[in-house]
This record gives C-alpha cells, structure tokens and sequence, in this order.
C-alpha cells in the first residue's frame, strides 16, 4: 500500500502532460519463480530525466531481530538515512560501498545521525557483528523506480507513450553482472506492455550464513 | 620292498599329500580372501581418503572465511590496500597452512598474490572455482608446478560480495603420511596427474613408496574406479583409483590407493612356518610310527616265516613270543594249532609205518630198523632171528578172505608173543612172522622154534571154521649168517622156504644149499667172461657097450675151473646159466667142443658116439637143428657120431614145439636120449610120440641097485618095455661090480658111472680107451 501511494506520487507530474501507458514488469528467477527485492527502473529514452523537483528525504533503515527493516530501499540522491537500533544488543553498522562508506555503532535503541546519500549507486550495508545482517540502499535518481514484493511484479501507469530503457537490480544477481536492461515501448493505457525479466540469482547470503557449522 | 618300507612310505605320502593340498586350499581360500578384504577395505578407504582431504579443504575453507570476515581485512579490500592485503592473507595462510592465498575481485582477477606467482589483473585460472566461490567456498584440487594443492576459494562479504580469497594447500607426502597416520588408510597412497599426453605423473605418495599409478596407467588410459588386482614384479595389490574433485583448468588429478595382499599374507607367514614345522613334525613322528606299526605287524609274520621254516625242517615247537590279541595273534595261534596237529599226525603217520595194521605188531620196516639197532648195540655177540611160516596162508586168503586171514594172523600173533620169551616179534610179511632174539644160540634158537611150533600146532578156530596152519620155522643166527638185520631176515626166510618144503619144521640157515646167494650173480658174470675166452673144457665120461664090453660112447660134460673159487659144480653154474637166459651159449658152446671132439675121434678111426646135452631152454630155439648141421657139416662129420640127450621135463614144459624140434634133429639122423628117465611124469606112452632112440635110466634107480630088489624089478621092467618099444638103454651111476652084472644079465645096453670112469678130459679118455683096450682085449 504505501509503495503504490508514494509511486502515484511520484508519477502525479507525469499524468499530467498527455496520453499516459502502463508498463507491467514481471522478475522471475531461472525456475520461472517470482523474485522479490527487485528494484526496476525505468528511463525515458528520448527525453532526459526530468529533474527531480522532490525535496530531500530522511526514511530510517530499522534493526529489529537481527534483521535490517526493510532489505531494500530506494533513494533519490540527496535523501538521507538514519539507522535505528530496535534491538537489545550493539549493531556495528558499516558499509564499503564507493557510494557512501560508513561505520558506526549502535547501541540499543540508539538512532543513528542522518546520512546523506548523494550519490547514485548501491550502498550495502552490514552488520560487523552479525554477519547475516544485509541491507541495500538503492539510491537513483532514474524518474520511474519500484521495486518488487513477494508477487515478483512491479506496474508503472501513466507513462508517456514512448520509448525506455527498463533496468532490473537484485542483490543476488550474479557479480559480473550487475544489472539487467531491457528497451520497451509504451503506447498508451490501453495498451499495457509487460515486461518478464529472468534473474539468474546466487543464493541469498541471509540465509547461507546461517549454516556455520554445516558443510555446503 | 619290504611291507614296512610300503606302509611307511604310503603313510609319509598320504601325510604329505593331504597337508600340501590343505596348505594351497588354505593358501588360495585365505589369499582370495585377502584379496577380497583387500577390496573391501580399498572401497571404504578411498571413501574415507576423499572424506579426509574434503574435511581439510572444510577446514581451510572454514579458515579462511573467518578471515575473510576480518573487518580489518575487509576494510583494507574496500580502501584497496595492497599492502595491508598481502601481509593480512600472507598472515592467514600460515594459519590454516596454505603456501600461496590469492585475494581476487569479483570478475575473477588476481587482486593480492602472497606467493607473486600471478601479477596483479592476471585472470585467476581456475574460473569454475571463482564462480562457484561466489555462493559458497569452493575447492578443488588442483596440480600445479608439479605437485598437488588443495585450491580452496572463499567469497568475501563486505557485506556484499566483494571478491574472493583462494588459498593454496599442498597435498605432500608428508600429508598424506599423516593422513595415513590417523587413520587406517592403506599404506600405499599416491597423487598422480594426467599430463597433456595423457601420461600420468607422481604428485606425492605416501609411506610406501611403490609405483602402482605408473603401472596401472600402463594398463589402460583411465585408471581403475573399482579395487583389481594388479601385479608388481612379485607383489600382489589392490589398486582402486580415486578422481579427485577438481578444477577446469588444472590437470585431472586422482588418489590410488593400493592394498598389498603380500602385506595382509605376512601375518600368515609365521603360521605358514609353524604350520610347515608341524608338517615336518608329523612326518617324523609319522615316519616313526610307520616304521613301528610296520614293523610290529612285520615281525610277528617274519616270525610266524620262520616257524614255517622250522616246521618245513620238522621242528614242530610253537612260534616263540606271539601273544598278542589282533590278526596276527590269532594267525600265530593258528599256527602253533597246525603245527601240533601235523606233529601228532606225523607221529601217528610215524607210528603205523612200523606197525601192521591186523596184528598191531611191528612191520618189517620197524623190525629191520630194531634188529640192525640191536645188531649194532652188541655187535659179534651171538643172536638168532626166527622166521614163523604158515604154508596155509595163500590157500586161506583164497578162500576165506583177507578178512579170515587178519583174525588168523591176529591170532597167531598173540599165541607166538609167549614162547617168544621176550623176543622181539614182528610182522615180516603176509604170511611171515619175525621173532628176534637177542643173545640166543642155535640151542637156544631151536628150542624156541619148537616151542613156537608147539603153540601153533593146534589149529584156528573160529565159530564153525577149524584152520589147520601147517606152521614152520626158518633160523638165522647171527654173527654166523649175516651180520645186518636185511641179510638176517633174508637168511632166515630162506631157512622157512627150506623148511616149508621138507618133512623137518624146522630149519637152519645152510649157506650150501642157499639158491639165492649174491654170489652167485658174480659167477654169472665170470661164467660168461669164461665162455668168451674159452675157460671151459668138455669131460667125456665113458659109455661101455655092455654087449660088446667095450666103451664106444661118451657123455659130455661141461667142467668150469674158476680162477678164483677152483672148480664149479656142473649142477651150480647149469642151473645159474638156465635161470639166467645164458643156457643156450653153453649149449652151443658144448655142441662145437663135442662135435670137433668127436670129428677127432672119427679121424683117429675110433667109433666113439659122443652125447651132448640140451637143455629145456634149447628146444625153444627153432635155429638149434640148423646149427647142429652146420656144425656137422663144418667137420663134415656124419651124424651118427653125435647124439644129443633131453631131459624129461625139457619136453613136458613145451611139447608142440620141442617136439618140433626134435623131428627136424631126429630128420637129420641125429639119435635122441632121454635123460634122467624114471623120476619124471611122463609115461612110456607118451614118449612113444618122440623120435627118441634111447633112454637113460635115473641114477637113483641105479645107485642102489645092487642091494635093492625093488630097484632091480624096476631097471629090468624098464630095460624089458623099452627094448620092446625099440629103445635103446643106458644106465647111469654105475658104481658097483654087481650092478653092471646085472646089467648085463637084464641085457641092458650101455651102462655108465665111476665103476667104469668118471668124466676125463679128452687126452685123457684117449689114454683110458688105449689102457681099456689093453685090459679087456675084443
């Protein structure tokens, strides 16, 4: 509910310059099952990017359970993050990643200063001391972005009638290739295009380094 | 060879054929078993080898994700701090024992090498781990410069994938001996890798160190997945190989494992040797066992041989030291049994060889045996044998029966053994009994023949038969007759015969009158040995003409003056001659002397008619007419110058043919005699049917004729009926002056005997005719 809210928010400018189409993406993994956590993009090809009139945000990243709330989260660059400790033990929170490269830690119930993340790209975050603790800040300033739940499936409505460059991230897409681009052609709302992007993903870390004292 | 020999041998062979058929089954069962473990084991250790070598890379692995996970390191990645990197990894790998760790990105690429074997941007070769790595750590083993690496690859997470971490540990001999240590893995262990040739090189092996790789690989290009058998030079293995995991890029690399089965057989070796040594023991002992069984059955039968042996020479004493309870005991029991049984018929065989059997006295063969013992025992001392003799034996078996006969001689023996007194009685033959005794003189001998006489001259009697047994008696006294018990028994049955055939019951041995004498088989020989060189001369004993009282006629007789014994009696050697088929020579011998005589006198102009006599056996020879002319005709004398004379039974014994014989000799003009005329049988009557011309009057009828009327009536019947029937008659032994009167008052022809002259040889006849003529002038 809320990502509908915030993409019709997002599109609201859009609807509003002429004949509006809706693009269907639909992220299956090599077994033709859905895959969640998909983060779709979608890029105008003719027209350059709008620029985003949005004023910066600050969304918090919880912790809670030993787990980062939620896995995945899209940022326009400029918007800020917190991280809060939900949990009762410390959180050493850091991140390598060459879009932004933090380390702190935290300590029950403690909430992080808000960071700015200003620049595009895939910032992953972890846990020194709980190696299973993995979330991904997406931060793009790409004007159409969503991405998926458990269904597998992300919609845009009220495109343009025209051509884009939709591009499909996972974390566990295969290292030497980051992402995956595919060119569609919207014509109208009438006309819903859908798009079925298959994912050859690595086993999700989460749940591999559960088995520390398991062979593999 | 010997029984014992046989049995020991067969007994070492059985003994030795059936442990050397034990000994290669139990080898082959235990080897195939082995072999069979050997696979066994071989399957479970490659399993466990792999599991091993997969725990180190686990290990490592393990290792080096904690490192992997080092914030510091993480961090120095993130800042691509070269420097930190190396020494971090460098550090680590010591740790978990690796000899080269490699820091690579994501695209596979060489970040960080410790050993700088790889610069850094240089595609890291083994891509396949790269990429598995990025899920999960991945190893592989990997052969490289020669020698085997675990090549373990690690993802690094910061959090996100960042790059990988492979480290590098040798697999060496000095690993696999741990490894070899730890566990029961089979000592030999080898690495090997396939070269681009499809060779296969040694990596590392491990404690022992024999090439089974180079060998298996000889075999065929890919190595064996499952245990076999294999041979290396005179060892036996089980090799199995085992494909380790491996990366794309490296050389394939493989485990061998081998298990020697010489090795698994030597702890059988000991019991090989033990077994071996009780073999060699039970030989021994079997050898020896052999031997003695052998010879204790050996023995007692080499024993029971040599009993035979002795029974064979006729020691009958049972075989020595056989008690024993089995077979040969009892065969031994056997033995000694037979042997006492063929000892006591050989006693009893022994004992009715000396006996007879229907008077239980002894036989001849025992009483020659106990009268030569007691000659010899008391040699020179005087001792007489008498010999009993029933003349009515034959007649009595004839009649009633050998059986009859028995009773009889049963009988006889019983009534002889007291007048015996003591003597030795025996049964000398069937008709005969034998009565010795010792230290007995003629005396003595004769008294006890009477005696005997006395007790068997009541007659037999049985039921309703009477026998009369007509006894008699013969004795031979020795030293005097003969001095062994053969010459003793013969003198005295001798005797028996004589006195059987006389009045007198009993007689004693007279060597004069003994027909039987030895001597006279010598004789025999000399005779004819006289015959051949002329020793016999012809006596003429005259024949007066008692008409014309002068002598024209003589008988000739054959004299023999022996070399050695002097002159023979004429009556002893004709009868030996007769007897012994050598008459016939004489004959003829006596027929040419007296021919060639009488040619002589025919010569001188004296008509001297010359007699020759002719024996029984003569007138069976068909040739004697013949040769008498032949003999007559040689001297050309004529035939009335001879006559030849016959004695009765000389023609009653063979008539047809004597008779032949004598007409053809009476055909040639030879006048015939009969001789010894009276004391024959036959009748004037029947000599009528003889071409006979005279007849010769017995010299018993003339001898006493002088002082006897009988004789006289007798001679002067004969002279009377035998002038009547045309004979002419002559009568011999002429002794006395009246009988030739009387003679010559009946008017007998010729009368002849010592009155007149005895026999005279040739010259010396010739000078009685000339004094004869002289004394009785016409």
């Amino acid at each position: 509910m809320r990502k509908t809210a915030w993409l019709l928010a997002l599109l609201a400018p859009l609807a509003m310059v002429g004949h509006a189409a809706g693009l269907s993406v639909r992220i299956v993994d090599g077994h033709g099952a859905p895959v969640a956590d998909a983060v779709v993009t979608v890029v105008s090809r003719v027209a350059a990017p709008a620029a985003s009139a949005q004023p910066p945000r600050t969304r918090v990243v919880d912790q809670k359970n030993l787990t980062f709330v939620p896995y995945i989260e899209v940022f326009r660059p400029g918007d800020s993050v917190v991280f809060r400790n939900s949990d009762n033990t410390r959180h050493h929170v850091y991140s390598f990643s060459p879009a932004k490269a933090f380390e702190f830690v935290l300590a029950p119930g403690q909430s992080s200063a808000p960071l700015v993340l200003d620049r595009s790209g895939v910032v992953a975050v972890g846990c020194n001391i709980h190696d299973r603790m993995i979330a991904y800040l997406y931060i793009s300033d790409a004007p159409w972005i969503a991405h998926s739940g458990a269904e597998g499936r992300v919609s845009f409505d009220g495109l343009p009638a025209g051509a884009y460059e939709v591009r499909v991230w996972q974390p566990r897409l295969r290292p030497n290739k980051p992402d995956l681009a595919q060119i569609a052609t919207v014509l109208a709302d009438a006309d819903p295009q859908t798009l079925t992007f298959t994912l050859s993903l690595l086993p999700d870390p989460r749940t591999q380094f559960d088995r520390e004292h398991t062979s593999y | 060879m010997s029984f014992r020999t046989r049995l020991a041998l067969f007994f070492v062979a059985a003994l030795v054929a059936v442990q050397a058929l034990t000994a290669v089954l139990v080898y082959e069962v235990t080897r195939h078993e082995l072999i069979g473990e050997g696979q066994r084991q071989l399957g479970v250790a490659a399993a466990a080898f792999v599991r091993q070598l997969d725990d180190i890379s686990d290990r490592v692995a393990d290792g080096v994700r904690v490192l992997s996970l080092d914030f510091a390191l993480r961090s120095a990645i993130a800042q691509h701090d070269q420097a930190t990197m190396q020494s971090a990894l460098a550090n680590h790998g010591r740790r978990v024992g690796a000899t080269q760790m490699l820091l690579l990105d994501v695209d596979g690429r060489v970040v960080v090498d410790t050993l700088g074997a790889y610069r850094a941007g240089a595609a890291f070769p083994y891509a396949d781990l790269v990429e598995r790595a990025w899920s999960q750590p991945a190893a592989a083993v990997v052969a490289w410069r020669g020698r085997a690496y675990w090549m373990v690859v690690v993802p690094v997470f910061a959090p996100n994938l960042v790059g990988e971490i492979a480290a590098a540990i040798p697999i060496d001999d000095a690993l696999l001996a741990r490894l070899q240590a730890q566990s029961t893995l089979p000592r030999n262990i080898e690495l090997v890798a396939q070269s681009a040739n499809h060779a296969w090189s040694v990596l590392a092996h491990g404690s022992d160190q024999v090439a089974l790789s180079a060998d298996l690989a000889a075999r065929r290009a890919l190595l064996p997945t499952q245990p076999t058998l294999l041979e290396l030079g005179d060892r036996e293995f089980v090799a199995q190989a085992v494909p380790l995991s491996r990366a794309h890029a490296s050389a394939p690399v493989a485990a061998v494992l081998g298990y020697s089965v010489d090795e698994a057989l030597r702890p059988y070796r000991p019991v090989a040797l033990a077994w071996a040594g009780l073999l060699a023991l039970g030989l021994v002992v079997g050898l020896i066992g052999a031997w003695l069984i052998a010879r204790s059955v050996s023995r007692p039968v080499e024993q029971l041989a040599a009993s035979a042996r002795r029974i064979e020479a006729g020691d009958y004493s049972a075989p020595r030291d056989v008690h024993r309870k089995d077979e040969l005991g009892q065969l031994a029991t056997a033995f000694a049994g037979m042997a006492e049984a063929i000892r006591e018929r050989e006693a009893r065989i022994l004992h009715q060889s000396g006996r007879d059997q229907a008077t239980d006295l002894p036989n001849r063969l025992a009483a020659d045996a106990h009268i030569q013992g007691e000659l010899g025992r008391r040699p020179r001392q005087p001792a007489a044998l008498l010999m009993v003799g029933l003349a009515r034996v034959p007649e009595i078996i004839k009649t009633m029966g050998h059986m009859v006969c028995d009773r009889v001689m049963r009988d006889v023996g019983e009534r002889i053994r007291g007048p015996a007194g003591g003597g030795f009685v025996a049964r000398a033959t069937e008709t005969q009994f034998a009565i010795f005794l010792a230290r007995a003189d003629r005396q003595e001998a004769i008294a006890a023949g009477f005696r005997l006489l006395d007790a068997l001259a009541e007659p037999y009697r049985e039921a309703d038969l009477t026998l009369d047994l007509a006894p008699a008696v013969g004795i031979a006294l020795a030293p005097l007759h003969a001095t062994g018990a053969n010459g003793l028994l013969r003198r005295a049955e001798i005797a028996l015969l004589a006195a059987l055939g006389t009045e007198e019951p009993i007689a004693v041995y007279d060597p004069a009158t003994d027909p039987h004498r030895p001597e006279r088989l010598s004789l025999m020989g000399d005779l004819r040995a006289a015959l051949d060189n002329d020793q016999l001369q012809l006596h003429y004993q005259p024949k007066l003409n008692l008409a014309g009282g002068a002598v024209d006629g003589a008988e000739g007789l054959v004299r023999w003056q022996h070399p050695g014994l002097g002159a023979v009696a004429p009556d002893a050697f004709i009868a030996l001659a007769e007897e012994t088929g050598n008459i016939r020579r004489l004959t003829r011998w006596a027929l040419a002397a007296g021919i060639a005589q009488a040619k002589r006198w025919h010569e001188a102009g004296r008509t001297i008619r010359v007699s020759l006599n002719v024996s029984a056996r003569d007138l069976d020879d068909a040739e004697l007419p013949r040769r008498v002319a032949e003999l007559l005709a040689l001297h050309a004398l004529p035939p009335e110058c001879i006559a030849l004379e016959i004695t009765e039974g000389a023609i009653m014994g063979k008539p047809d043919a004597a008779i032949a014989v004598l007409r053809r000799l009476a055909g040639q003009g030879i006048d015939l005699a009969i001789d010894d005329f009276g004391v024959g049988q036959s009748s004037l009557a029947y000599l009528r049917r003889l071409p006979v011309r005279e007849l010769k009057v017995d010299k018993s009828f003339v001898t006493h004729l002088h002082e006897s009327r009988e004789d006289q009536t007798i001679v002067r019947s004969i002279v009377d009926l035998a002038h009547d029937l045309g004979y002419r008659v002559t009568a011999e032994g002429v002794d006395h002056e009246t009988t030739l009167a009387f003679l010559h008052e009946i008017g007998c022809d010729h009368a002849q005997g010592w009155l007149i002259a005895k026999a005279l040889p040739a010259d010396a006849f010739d000078a009685f005719l000339k004094r004869d003529r002289e004394a009785v002038p016409g």
